[in-house]
């Protein structure tokens, strides 16, 4: 049981992550129609120029969180300026799309590879003890983790139910035509639509950072979690990507332990290394039989 | 130098019939198959551990392609049902559980350490000189009997319907195709062609590790066909003779930049990416893609 229970905390944390991340996907999944294979290098992103903010300019943390996130902003709007921009105008098929966002995947990857190398790296920040929660060992810096993703999730929840361009977004992602119709005005909605992604995912990466380490694949090998989770919450449904990352987080990090009362079935246990299958199974069941999203996104 | 051209020649040929198999499956039928390493995988894998186990090289080969198109048969059940965009990333993930599966199930595929001494065709026959140069033959023999057969199938009725189903599905299904199981036919013997490039590939390699078959590999590809134009075979040949002279020419450039590592291979798969990117973006339909067959805007 309490293993079950110290997995629960790990997962909701490793959740929390892929949730700022998969929040950025599925907005511009829904409203650009680009499924952005880049997307888990922009979270590295985020998080090399907040590792280069923290160690080399010697910010503390969290101003260098926000360094990482403008960092990653800028990144996205120049991708809009010179590529995504044109192939739009030329009405360039989503397959189109999807392969030149391969592309930009492998050549962001491997510049971060080339800045900053390929090694594993650390922010520069004292060790703190974990807290001992009734047997949970809960580290410092995962509870970091969840208070600012529930943080920026407040937030993103203000600017789509509360403003104009909230609004609009959530009107263009649920209905391209329809919104376009209403005189929404796109060019705007997609500039947001950046920063958003581009903000959240960033911060993503920065506290991916602190759980882990800096590394230059850690968002690639995010990617599937992240698509998993927009899946599973229907494609341009924020919420939905919320609670469908945690659901992979958790599942991933519960359905991989193997308590020692088991005893002789713990060779039935799923070992840790298939982490991903879970979340990857839990994907293709939704998509088997519930294509549009367990909370109905549009589809 | 021969010995260096013979692996040269070699290693194009096993992009290229790699490649054949990624272009039938999305040259011509559109599937956007991002895992094509993961046919390589058990291609490679079941040749090696078949042939290891006293299989004849032919039988050997026979069932690891039949393994891989197994394999396809099971994504294509799953997948090619739902809308299509959903294939990439489905793809992508069952390839990352092969590599996952090759990399930590020690006692099938001893995990790291990788597979070593299994045998390897024409050793027990010629001098370690000869081995390559054969193996060379042998593959561009396979090669183009393989390039035969899939210009017979696309270019016969079957292929037509599957260039049909690319360019529009409803049109293809009002007329009565069954186009799931074109598509599952395609996706199948796609992964079969891919399969049997693994053989080689593990041949040519003489030691196999999870790390040999790494997801650039997947990338490489779809350059590949990309540059030869998507839905040509011929394309998809000087597609990897262009992509080879590519890799060659970095062999030359200065020891210091050369020989630095992780970040020479950087910087060859930054331009990889940036390849895609530009011939995407400016020339979609590749050097011997055809422009009005392609349909490549909404």
């Amino acid at each position: 049981m309490q293993e079950i229970l110290q997995s629960t905390v790990d997962g909701i944390a490793l959740g929390s992550i892929i949730a700022l991340a998969a929040v950025g996907l599925t907005l511009t999944y829904g409203i650009l129609r680009l499924q952005n294979y880049a997307h888990g290098d922009v979270l590295t992103l985020g998080a090399y120029v907040a590792l280069f903010a923290n160690t080399v300019l010697k910010f503390n943390i969290w101003l260098s969180f926000a360094i990482g996130c403008v960092g990653a902003v800028l990144f996205l709007l120049i991708c809009e300026k010179i590529l995504w921009a044109g192939l739009r105008k030329k009405r360039a098929s989503e397959t189109t799309m999807l392969i030149v966002s391969v592309g930009l995947a492998l050549v962001m990857r491997n510049g971060i590879i080339l800045i900053w190398g390929a090694s594993p790296q650390k922010y520069d920040l004292p060790t703190y003890l974990a807290i001992n929660f009734m047997g949970l060992i809960i580290t410092r810096n995962r509870l970091v983790v969840v208070a600012m993703a529930i943080a920026a999730i407040i937030g993103l929840y203000y600017l789509l139910q509360s403003t104009k361009i909230g609004k609009a977004m959530r009107a263009v992602a649920d209905n391209p035509e329809l919104a376009r119709v209403t005189g929404i005005n796109v060019d705007r909605v997609i500039l947001w639509t950046w920063i958003i992604a581009g903000t959240l995912t960033a911060l993503g990466g920065g506290m991916y950072g602190l759980i882990t380490n800096v590394r230059p694949t850690m968002g690639w090998f995010l990617i599937l979690p992240m698509f998993a989770s927009v899946i599973l919450g229907g494609v341009g449904n924020p919420y939905g990507a919320i609670a469908g990352a945690m659901i992979i987080g958790i599942a991933q990090e519960v359905s991989t332990v193997c308590p020692a009362s088991l005893g002789d079935l713990a060779k039935y246990c799923i070992g840790t290394e298939y982490k991903i299958g879970v979340g990857l199974l839990i994907m293709v069941l939704v998509l088997l039989f519930k294509p549009q999203g367990l909370f109905k996104g549009n589809s | 130098m021969f010995a260096y051209i013979t692996s040269l020649v070699i290693f194009a040929g096993i992009l290229a019939l790699f490649s054949l198999g990624l272009n039938l499956q999305w040259g011509f039928a559109g599937l956007v198959n991002f895992g094509h390493i993961a046919f390589m995988t058990v291609g490679a894998y079941s040749t090696v551990l078949l042939t290891l186990n006293g299989v004849p090289f032919l039988l050997a080969v026979a069932i690891a392609s039949g393994l891989s198109a197994l394999l396809g048969l099971i994504i294509a059940g799953i997948t090619l049902r739902l809308r299509d965009d959903y294939l990439a990333v489905v793809t992508i993930g069952i390839s990352e559980i092969i590599r996952l599966i090759s990399k930590n199930e020690e006692w099938l595929t001893r995990g790291t350490r990788g597979i070593q001494s299994y045998p390897i065709p024409f050793a027990k026959m010629v001098t370690i000189d000869w081995q390559k140069p054969l193996l060379a033959v042998l593959l561009i023999f396979v090669i183009a009997v393989i390039y035969w057969r899939l210009e017979w199938l696309v270019r016969s009725p079957w292929g037509r319907v599957l260039k049909a189903i690319r360019e529009d599905e409803e049109v293809a299904k009002a007329l009565g195709k069954n186009v799931f199981w074109y598509k599952v036919q395609a996706f199948v013997i796609g992964g079969a062609i891919a399969g049997l490039s693994g053989s080689f590939y593990a041949w040519q390699l003489t030691t196999i590790y999870p790390e040999s078959f790494q997801q650039e590999l997947t990338f490489q590809a779809w350059t590949i066909v990309t540059i030869g134009g998507a839905g040509s075979n011929f394309g998809v040949l000087i597609g990897s003779v262009i992509f080879q002279i590519y890799n060659v020419i970095f062999r030359f450039l200065p020891d210091s930049i050369r020989l630095d590592g992780g970040k020479f291979e950087a910087i060859q798969l930054m331009l990889i990416g940036l390849t895609l990117i530009l011939l995407m973006v400016w020339r979609p339909q590749g050097i011997l893609g055809n422009k009005d067959e392609l349909t490549l805007t909404r």
